[in-house]
């Protein structure tokens, strides 16, 4: 195995472009990153009834998870072990079984082989069905009914795994009895880049908005002192390094139009809401704006009510195909719902004015790195590095917008899992 | 009812005002374009997914949309392109609209009524980033005065996976 612990400078916090536009360093990741860590599926409130299934991917295998009928979530490799055919061609559902569309062998939701036409004629009776069920998928775990898998029987829990990233995950996804719920539809688009592009970004990079957003701020969509920053540095506006290669950005800024009413006193009420549920820590930083991701390509953003989590699905060192839900608050009434919806579709979406310019971005890299000669010079991020703090009230390695301490962190997770031991 | 005389005539009414629609979005007139939309316009273009036979529901409540704006998003969106900061639209990409298969498919009065076409939008990108947009539209247009004004404007796009959407349909 190549060892590509070289491409990373852990002294001189740089990293080298091959990084993100190597193909053999993009095969070795399939392996290596995408075939041992947690990937992020689906979510609960997508699934749940017993019989109800979504596909989706991990990198760049298509897989079905299913609820059975014990409630149980169950992921299996979407192919038929016969020619391999994708077996459901569906976005979601409801069904028992699943016949494959090309020679007819239908698998149930647990994933044994229950049908084979012409079993007697064909096969005399001697196809051992038992061994030709799905491939499934060892590891399923959930966290506040976020649905993860994992192809490494070996890997720690789901738990472990998020660490500290639980204690933030929390402001959002623990802060309300009822949770959060994932609205119908998904947003699925193509876009240039390199996935780490945009785990990064999501991570731990505030230090873009000003130049990459800046045709928000001119159109006065964007915070009233003009900067996507808070002013309460280390303690509501800051970035935190975690466990893992994970990394969460919190800060707090007011709109330069205001929230619609209705918004503004729905999220008061979550901020109650949270008090109760809460440590007093945690029920501080809620409302704020978060961003974050778990390594390695499931990021989340809430912003003026709505939540989009997505995830970064590897197409090659070039591309990616990004799968991003919109979801709110269960308590949330339907006209706070509409507003939040509206926004995230106007801001985050495939059409989102602030997302159309992230986009561009992470292509616009790759495009630029590509280049024989341009590849053997590393690139930077040694942002704040050394001036990192640990805080007593939250968990993380903490710095105030911007730096790129957190950033780092995924390459330094990478690095570590791209070694050739 | 209407006479198919009057229907032809309609139809045509309509062809000149979609093709002269079409003019001005590829002709970056987008302050003239956004005049064509009334202060009420819904601009909606709903999610699509692969789903069984028939189980594809455009109205369910909350569904994601690429787009659904009303006249002051749709304007902070061709405002924002004119601000020299849009980055996915620096420089401004070639953007050709190709619009078909007019139809009237229902009237209101004499007044109000709802016309469906196709469109093919062709973006050609910076360096040779190359997209095609495919759908149809169906918009309700209301005649104030003597000018017609589109009050809603429902965009079905033809695609599962999108790209970067930085066009007006
Ligand atoms: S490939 Fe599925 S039955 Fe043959
Ligand atoms: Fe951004």
């Amino acid at each position: 195995m190549t060892d590509w612990s070289h491409l990373i400078d852990l002294e001189k916090c740089t990293v080298s472009p091959r990084v993100f536009v190597d193909e053999e360093v993009y095969r070795d990741e399939q392996e290596r990153i995408f075939g041992r860590c947690w990937l992020y599926l689906a979510h609960e409130s997508q699934l749940p009834n017993p019989g109800d299934f979504v596909t989706c991917y991990m990198g760049e295998e298509s897989v079905l998870a299913c609820r059975t009928a014990s409630g149980k979530i169950r992921v299996f490799l979407n192919s038929c072990r016969h020619r391999g055919a994708r077996m459901c061609r569906l976005d979601a559902g409801n069904a028992k079984a699943f016949t494959c569309p090309y020679h007819g062998w239908t698998y149930d939701n647990q994933g044994r082989l229950i049908g084979v036409p012409q079993f007697k004629e064909a096969y005399y009776e001697e196809l051992n069905r038992e061994d030709w069920g799905l491939i499934e998928v060892p590891r399923v775990e959930s966290f506040r009914g976020l649905i993860f898998a994992c192809f490494d029987e070996n890997a720690q829990s789901l738990d472990a795994y998020l660490g500290d990233m639980k204690w933030y995950l929390d402001l959002i996804f623990n802060k309300t009895e009822g949770g959060m719920v994932a609205l119908p539809g998904l947003h699925r688009w193509n876009l240039g880049g390199n996935w780490k592009l945009a785990a990064e970004q999501f991570n731990g990079d505030n230090y873009h908005t000003g130049a990459a957003h800046e045709s928000m701020l001119k159109i006065g969509l964007g915070p009233a002192n003009g900067q996507f920053l808070g002013d309460q540095p280390w303690v509501r506006d800051f970035e935190a390094k975690l466990d893992n290669g994970h990394g969460w950005i919190n800060f707090k800024i007011d709109m330069a139009g205001g929230v619609p009413a209705p918004l503004a006193q729905h999220m008061e009420r979550m901020q109650a809401a949270a008090r109760q549920r809460l440590t007093p820590a945690q029920s501080e930083l809620v409302g704020c704006v978060h961003v974050g991701n778990v390594f390695p390509n499931f990021s989340i953003l809430t912003f003026l009510g709505f939540l989009t989590i997505r995830v970064w699905h590897p197409r090659g060192p070039h591309n990616m195909e990004v799968y991003s839900w919109s979801m709110i608050e269960q308590e949330a009434p339907p006209e706070v719902v509409e507003i939040a919806r509206k926004m995230q579709i106007l801001t985050f979406s495939p059409s989102g004015i602030f997302e159309q310019d992230d986009g561009e971005m992470w292509g616009n890299s790759v495009k630029a790195l590509r280049g024989m000669h341009r590849r053997n010079f590393p690139l930077n991020y040694q942002m704040g590095a050394g001036h990192g703090r640990t805080d007593p009230d939250k968990p993380g390695l903490i710095h105030p917008p911007s730096t790129e301490i957190g950033i780092f962190g995924v390459y330094e997770r990478w690095q570590a899992l791209m070694g050739g031991a | 009812m209407m006479n198919a005389a009057d229907r032809t005539r309609l139809r045509h009414e309509f062809e000149d005002l979609l093709y002269h629609e079409a003019w001005l979005l590829d002709n970056d007139q987008l302050e003239e374009w956004l005049e064509l939309f009334s202060d009420t316009i819904r601009y909606w273009a709903p999610v699509r997914g692969n789903m069984e036979p028939g189980r594809e529901d455009l109205s369910q409540p909350h569904l994601l949309a690429h787009f659904d704006d009303d006249k002051t998003s749709l304007t902070l969106r061709v405002k924002r392109l004119r601000t020299g900061a849009a980055h996915a639209e620096e420089p401004r990409s070639r953007i050709r609209h190709f619009v078909s298969n007019v139809q009237i498919l229902e009237t209101d009065g004499p007044d109000r009524v709802k016309v469906g076409s196709n469109f093919q939008v062709f973006r050609s990108r910076w360096e040779g980033t190359e997209h095609v947009f495919v759908g149809c539209r169906e918009d309700w247009w209301r005649r104030i005065d003597t000018t017609w004004k589109n009050e809603e404007r429902f965009i079905l796009l033809d695609h599962n996976v999108l790209e970067n959407m930085t066009v007006f349909f």
